[in-house]
Parts: C-alpha cells; structure tokens; sequence
C-alpha cells in the first residue's frame, strides 16, 4: 500500500463502542451471556476466542446482523442496538471478502458511494484514492473471479474504507490466506489503521494474530468474555485457567490453597507444598490451579545453581522437543507431567532422557488460578 | 437460560421484515385459492354423496364394482411400469457407454437426453401412428420385405411406445448423473482389496448409482400415469385420465366419477414420489473428492465399438422418429397406405397462420404471463425461505412443489369444480373457471415448481454475505435485493421463466379442460382439436412443429445464457 496518499476517514475523530448487558440466544441456545464491554475510541481490539464462542455473532451482533433479546449497543453517544445495518455506517470486510461477482472491482468499491447518492465525480474520485491506497488501481475493471485472494482482501478493505465508516470490522481477516501472505497483511493492516486511527474491531481465533496486532483483547468462551486486556496482560495475569491455557503454553498443578499460620500454601494433588502470595479466607480448600509457563522455569542438572529461586522441585525428564531456539523438556514430578523451555545455544549439551534434574522457578512467576 | 421464547422471535422476525411478511401473505392467499381449495374440492367431491351431501366411500365403491373403471386402473399401473422398463432399457446402456468408455458417441448420447424433452408426447403421437401404425412406414416396409408386422402401436402398446421414448431422458439423465458422481477412489479401493469386473459393478457401482435410477425411474411412472394427451390422441381410452376427461366432458362436472379418478390419479402420483423418497433416504452418494471424479474410463475394443454405435444409433433412431413423422406429416400432402407422404407441400402452415393465428398467439400471451407469475412468486418463496425465519416460510414451499404431484387434469377439474359457479363481473356468460385469465393462472400454478427450484438453487449460491456486505455499506432490503440478489440470480430466474414458458406452451391435459371456446385455446389444444380428424392432421402436425420449434428455441436459449452467465461470474466453483 502507498503512503503518499490518505484518506481522510475519521481522521481525529474516531468513536467508542460499548456493549451493555448484551444477552443473544438463537432459539434455546445461548449465545451471548451478558456481555459488557468497553471499546476505545481509535482502539485496534480483538475479540479472540475458540469456535463457538460466540466472538463473531458479537461482531455481528454490533453490525447489526443480529438482535440481541436485551442490552444495548452503544457507538459513539449514540445507542444503535435497533439500527438496521444500512444506517449505522459501520465497515465490515467479510471473512470470505464477499465480493459481487458480477461487478467490476471499481463498482464494487463505488457501491456504498452510491448508495449514500454521493455526486458522481467525487464517487470517481474517491475510489480512485482507495483503489490506490489498496494498490489496485490498475485493475479497476476486472471482475473479483480474476483476482487472487490477497487482492480480493485488499478490494475488500478498499470497499469497505471508502465509506469512511465510524468502526472497521473485520471478521477473520486473514485467514483466507496462505501463512506468508497472512504475515505481510497483517502489518498492512495495522499500518492502515494507524494511519487512518479508525477504531478498528478483528475477530480471530488465532491467538498470534490477536496478540500481534491487537491493542486489547476480548477473550472469550461459551458466550461470556473471560478477560479483557492487552496481550501482555492476558499472557502474564490470566484470571482463570482458561485464559491461562488458551494463550501460550501453560503448565497446570492441580491442588488446594490452605493457610499455615500466617503463610499460605498450595497443596498439590500429588503432594507438592508451595508458599503463594495472601489469599481470602473464604478461598481456602477450592479447588484451584497453580499456572507457570514452561520458560519461567530453570532446569539444572545440580541443586546448587538454582539457590536464587524460591521454589523447587525435582523431577525426571520424560523427553524432550527441539523447538529450534528453545529446547522443551517433558519433565515428571512426582508423577505429574510439565513442560520446561530451555534457551538453546550451539554446542550447549542436552540433558537426556530419565535424567534425574533439578527445576527452580521464582515466586513472581507462579500464579494461583481458579476454573 | 431460556431469556426468548418462540413468540418474541416470530415477532422480531415480523419487525426485520414487514414487507416480505406481507407479500408472504399475499401468496399464500394466492395458492390457497388456486391451488388447495380447488383440489380440496375435488377429494371433496369425490367423497360426497350427490343425494344426501354427506360423506360417502360409495363412489369409490362404484368405481371399483365398474368393470371399465377396473381395467383403466390396471391398465394405467401396467403402462405406467411397461414405460418405466422400456425407458430404462434405452437408458441404461446409453448411461453406461458414457461413464465407462472413452466413446465418441458420448455428445450424441447427450443431445439424445434432451431432443425428446422439447416435444411433449402427444404432440408426436400421431405422426408416430404414421411411422410405426399397422399400415405406417415401418410396417409396411417389414412386410414387403420379410412378410411380419410388429404391433408396435396397438392399444396399450402405442402408449408405452410413445411415452417410453418421449421420457426415457429422466432416467438417463439421473442415471448419468448418478454413475458420474461416483469417486474413482470407490472403485480403486474395492479392487485394491480384490474386487473386479462384474462383481465389482454388482457390488460398488450399481448400488451407488441406485438413487439416481430410482429418482429417475420414479418421475418417469408419474408423467405416464397423469398423461392425459398421448392415451387421448392415440384413441386408447380405457386408462384412467381419459376417463376422467370423458366423464366430465360427456356427463358434466357433477358427475362424481371424475373426481374419484382424480383423487386416485393424486394418490398414485404422491405414493410413488414418496416410494422414491424412502428408498433414497440417507443415500446421498455424490462421493466425488476434489481433483478426483467419475469412474475410471478405458478405451473400447473394435467389436465393443461396433455393438455400442449399432445400440446408439438405433436409439437415436427411436428418438428422433417422432420429429422426422412430425415434420413429415406436417409438410406432407396425402400419406395413406405409403411409406412417405405422396407430395410435400407448405400449405399447412399457411392454414395455420391463415385460420387459426389465435393459437400461437394465445401460447404466447399465456405462457408468458404464466412464467412471469413464476418467477416472481418463485423469486419470492425462494427469498422468503432461505433468507428469513417467518413462520411457516416451509409450508409455503411445500404447497408450491405439491403441484409437482397434482395431474394437470386434476387441476383442470378442480378449477370447474370451484369457480364454475362465478362469472367475470364485467363479461356476459364468462364463467371464471374457464376464462383465458384462469387458464393462465392454472398454467402458473402448474409451472411453478419448475420456477421454484430454479429460483432456489440460483438463490442457494448466492452467499448470505454478498448481501450483508451490502447492507453494511448502507443498502436497505429493497436496493439489496435489487442490486444484489436479482442480477446475481438472473441465470436461475431466466431458467426458471424458460422453463415454465415452455412446458407451459405445450400442457394439454389442463387446457383441455378449460378452454370452452376455440378462440380461447393455445396450441396444444389446437393440436388436439386438429389431430381430432384425417384432414387436420396436417395442420395439427404443422403446429405441432411450432411447438417443437418455440420450446426448442427456449431451452437452447436458456442453456446459452446461464452457461455464459456462469463462466462469466466464475460461479461455477467458487460459493
């Protein structure tokens, strides 16, 4: 995409968006379960998620696809939840691009100019610029069957943007795309949205996407949004054993907290005591997890070089993966299986399998997590 | 949580879309009163007792203890199934040669599918009595030279004759389908765990392929047991549509008779699409993986090749026979008692043009307007089930495609029965059951499904997204459904209205009992009218040839355009 050329959508007056309450059912099922959310003006956000999830009739929901059973949604100062999608002016570029196929491109991205009765010659002009902004003026008068796909994404976007839409919605943008093309767009994405600072929503179930790409997340399970935060936010402080298990790798010990005097311990289902941070009173004996992510964790063949970690365990190594910069070692402790990232360096030796190690982690990297 | 119940999402369904609510409503009411309440009429009326007004199995009882009745049942089933067995004779080699054999004759074969489809039987019934009759071409020239006769065309035997060549094309086209659709993997792994040959075709290929003959072999019975015009030219009456048809025509419309036919003629006609649909329940086997397709083909020996042209051109033969008597008898002068017309001449179709230009004229004017309806109301129910959630948007096209097993007789006799009584307000002695409009409104009723299906499959591949996207970029329903929908599925709704034009143009059964004047008629009444004596068979033959010629037209025309359309848009895979 070229710089040269802007479009003056939204420029310094991107809005927010707001989910209020929202509770969706299709017939007996129960799609979205009480949603509130808060999405700030010039945002790129990400609602994330498994399948089913719900994330995309969220997007849809706010496009005006679906009707909520009660809640609102609030663009703007502006309550939209009984807009027809025609009148709410927002952009979606659809997971499957869905261009007409019998129109050209140019008519394609000129429809929504048309259908706002903007006068002809700005109409052409306009388009021009998008085309152009997209990098696809030069096949303006080819019909979407003769594009490939990465091109038919950026008519897509192009059609989408020259509206000039309050909020840019993008239903799985990418992931029509072969892997190194998905990488390349990504970045055109993001470069676009910054230079347009259009709040911008993605739905995706790629958590790498999400977190490259995305300002804040959504994440969300079952209809109801687990956790709301940057990616950074998600990946170190998850607030349940889901968020925990659904970005990166995360090793789980399951167990019990319970106060000892005035320290508090993890008791582990395989009988593994250790000391977490204060807790509730009333959250003594519930069933919880204990979360550490395998490259927390320092792996030595002797005691004596984790001396500077607070927690210890040993354990015997199961086998191990060859990640390329990180080796990851299947280690059992007392039974209980994890898994411990090991930076590798050339010509480092590799501890073998049945080996008999020696595992450290710090207080600050062990969190307590319930379901 | 259960936060909605069923009303509050029919209501907010109700608030999405008031207009199309409405127009639902509107052709409900439609088909109501076109479509059910003149058959409920007829079962009605077969069930009513004339003396007291009460219910009654009596005249049923009547129509089984009538010798005449029992044998016009009887030999309707024997024809319906004589049909079925010679179509599938026909089909299933010329089927086999294309899926298994690389063979030239593969693009004949498939024009053979469809040159028999543009002439509806009744048309050719005649001319085939001059070809194939006991002092017609064929059997004269047998006994000249070899001293035998075959009674191709006598009785029974005529119809069966004429239908199974004029119908075998549903098998064909099922059955080619069918063998088509099945993987090369499906026969690779039988033979990759030691099946071969025969036993491999009795085993794999002829089980998969079932469906399909099935389907085929079905639609075939039903179009012989509702046909009302071959039985009627070939002057075979003692089938049950021409006694229907006699019934009413000689006794009146209160004659109960008539109405027990019907209801049998719907019944037999529903059990057999039902049968169909049980045997093919859960036997979905388009097997064909992507990049893979069709059976595995192999070049044929010379004997082989010798032996499928021979079938191939005989079929061929067949096919073609009742065009080549049609056009015969239509430029012919005198043909009695000789193998081809003594003189050949044009003034048959100067008689048509010159005497009865209302015919085609009016074929036009009502099949026209009778696609038209269509289409539209096609397009409508079409849009109404897939891309709303109305309540009852399913019975809307149930009762559309049940016209599929509604004769066209049956509804002919529905439309006197219930409108009989009314008269057009402004036009002295009209009936409304026998008004042109009427007519042209049991042509649309009668078409409809043909459109629908179209209408739905066009509308099928059309993503819900296109429409969407231009919803978001600011499209209300209206200028979606304009700009989006209709251009998108102008291929299936040109279909549709071809194919309803031209069935329509040639329906007999259901015009026979309508017209009430010759000024009113369309061509395949006339073609009736004038087959009706010696001396018309000319001019019947000529405007069988219209007939031939406009429904041709129709279908080349509608096969060019939605062919293009397709490869234009790139359609064909993508959605």
């Amino acid at each position: 995409m070229k710089d040269s050329v802007s479009i003056e959508a939204g420029l310094g007056s991107a809005v927010s968006v707001t989910f209020e309450g929202i509770n969706l059912s299709f017939g007996k099922t129960h799609v979205l379960k009480g949603i509130d959310l808060h999405i700030n003006a010039g945002e790129f956000f990400a609602f994330l998620g498994p399948s089913g999830c719900g994330k995309t009739t969220l997007l849809r929901l706010l496009a005006g696809f679906e009707t909520a059973q009660t809640g609102k949604v609030i663009i703007g100062d502006q309550e939209m939840s009984y807009l027809p999608p025609w009148q709410r002016n927002l952009g979606m570029v659809f997971q499957s691009y869905a261009l007409w196929p019998h129109m050209t491109i140019r008519k394609n991205v000129a429809f929504g100019l048309e259908e706002r009765r903007v006068p002809r010659d700005q109409i052409k002009e306009r388009t021009n610029r998008a085309l152009e902004l997209v990098g696809l003026l030069d096949l303006a008068d080819r019909r979407p069957s003769q594009l490939s796909g990465g091109q038919q994404q950026r008519v897509a976007l192009a059609r989408t943007i020259v509206v000039e839409p309050q909020v840019l919605l993008l239903d799985e943008p990418l992931s029509n795309l072969d892997a190194k093309l998905r990488i390349q767009m990504r970045h055109e994405l993001l470069d676009l949205q910054r230079k347009l600072s259009i709040t911008t929503i993605f739905v995706t179930h790629d958590q790498e996407e999400a977190n490259t790409m995305a300002d804040r997340i959504a994440l969300m399970k079952d209809g109801i949004i687990q956790q709301v935060g940057s990616p950074i936010e998600l990946y170190d402080q998850p607030v349940n054993r889901f968020v925990a298990d659904f970005l990166g790798t995360a090793n789980f010990l399951e167990g019990q907290i319970k106060k000892s005097g005035e320290e508090w311990m993890f008791l582990s289902d395989n009988d593994l005591a250790i000391p977490v941070t204060n807790s509730d009173d009333h959250l003594q004996s519930t069933h919880c997890s204990l979360v550490f992510r395998p490259q927390n964790i320092e792996v030595a063949s002797d005691g004596v070089k984790l001396k500077n970690k607070a927690i210890h365990f040993t354990g015997t190594i199961r086998s191990k993966e060859f990640l390329g910069s990180t080796i990851r070692y299947r280690v059992a402790i007392r039974g209980k299986e994890i898994f411990a990232d090991v930076p590798h360096q050339q010509g480092t030796s590799l501890m073998k399998d049945g080996q008999e190690v020696f595992l450290g982690i710090d207080r600050g990297h062990i969190q307590v997590v319930y379901d | 949580m259960a936060i909605s119940t069923w009303g509050d999402e029919a209501v907010s369904e109700l608030r999405k879309h008031p207009g199309t609510a409405a127009l639902m409503l509107l052709i409900s009411l439609f088909l109501l009163l076109f479509l059910v309440i003149p058959v409920v009429q007829v079962v009605f009326a077969a069930f009513l007792d004339n003396a007291t007004g009460g219910f009654t199995l009596l005249n049923f009882k009547d129509f089984f203890n009538t010798a005449l009745f029992r044998e016009s049942f009887w030999n309707s089933i024997y024809v319906g199934l004589m049909a079925v067995v010679f179509a599938s004779l026909f089909s299933m080699p010329l089927a086999y040669f294309t899926s298994r054999f690389e063979f030239r004759g593969a693009v004949i074969i498939q024009s053979l599918g469809i040159i028999p489809l543009i002439m509806p039987p009744f048309v050719g019934a005649v001319a085939m009595q001059m070809l194939f009759g006991r002092n017609g071409s064929i059997n004269l020239l047998l006994d000249q030279w070899f001293g035998f006769t075959i009674p191709f065309m006598e009785g029974l035997n005529g119809v069966i004759f004429v239908q199974s060549i004029h119908y075998f094309p549903f098998i064909l086209i099922n059955l080619s389908a069918a063998l088509q659709n099945i993987d090369r993997s499906m026969e690779e792994s039988a033979q990759n765990l030691g099946c071969s040959g025969l036993r491999l075709f009795r085993r794999i290929v002829l089980p998969l392929a079932m469906p399909g003959y099935v389907a085929g072999a079905s639609l075939v019975f039903l179009k012989v047991f509702d046909d009302l015009g071959t039985p009627l030219l070939l002057n075979v009456n003692n089938m049950l549509a021409p006694q229907a048809y006699l019934r009413i025509a000689s006794i009146g419309i209160k004659d109960p008779m008539g109405y027990v036919i019907s209801v049998i003629l719907v019944v037999i006609a529903l059990g057999s699409m039902w049968l169909a649909m049980l045997s093919l329940k859960g036997k979905d086997y388009a097997t064909v993986q992507k990049g893979g397709g069709g059976l595995a083909k192999r070049k044929m020996r010379p004997w082989e090749k010798f032996f499928a042209w021979l079938i191939v051109l005989l079929i061929m033969g067949l096919v073609l026979a009742p065009h080549i008597g049609l056009s015969l008898l239509s430029f012919g002068t005198i043909w009695s008692y000789s193998v081809f017309p003594d003189a050949f001449t044009v003034k048959h179709f100067a008689t048509i043009f010159a005497e009865t230009p209302e015919y085609m004229s009016n074929t036009v004017l009502y099949s026209a307007l009778a696609a038209t309806i269509d289409v539209i109301i096609g397009t409508a129910i079409a849009y109404i089930v897939l891309r709303t959630k109305l309540i009852g948007r399913q019975w809307l096209d149930y009762v559309a495609m049940s016209a599929v097993a509604i004769p066209g007789l049956v509804i002919g006799i529905g439309y006197l029965r219930t409108f009989h009584g009314y008269q057009v307000p402004w036009l002295e002695n009209q009936s409304l059951a026998t008004w042109w409009l009427a007519i042209v409104v049991a042509l649309a009723i009668r078409r409809l499904p043909y459109a629908l299906r179209a209408c739905t499959a066009s509308l099928q591949q059309v993503s819900v997204s296109l429409e969407e996207s231009a919803e978001n970029l600011g499209a209300g329903k209206f200028s979606t459904v304009r700009k989006i929908v209709v251009p998108l599925m102008a291929g299936g709704i040109l279909a549709g209205f071809v194919t309803s034009f031209a069935t329509a143009a040639v329906e007999l059964g259901m015009t026979l009992m309508l017209v009430s004047k010759n000024s009113d008629g369309p061509l395949s009444y006339g073609i009736y009218v004038y087959m009706q004596s010696a001396a018309g068979r000319g001019p019947g033959a000529a405007l069988g040839m219209i007939a031939v010629i406009v429904v041709g037209l129709c279908t080349l025309v509608s096969y060019i355009f939605v062919d293009r359309r397709q490869k234009k848009l790139g359609m064909g895979q993508a959605n």
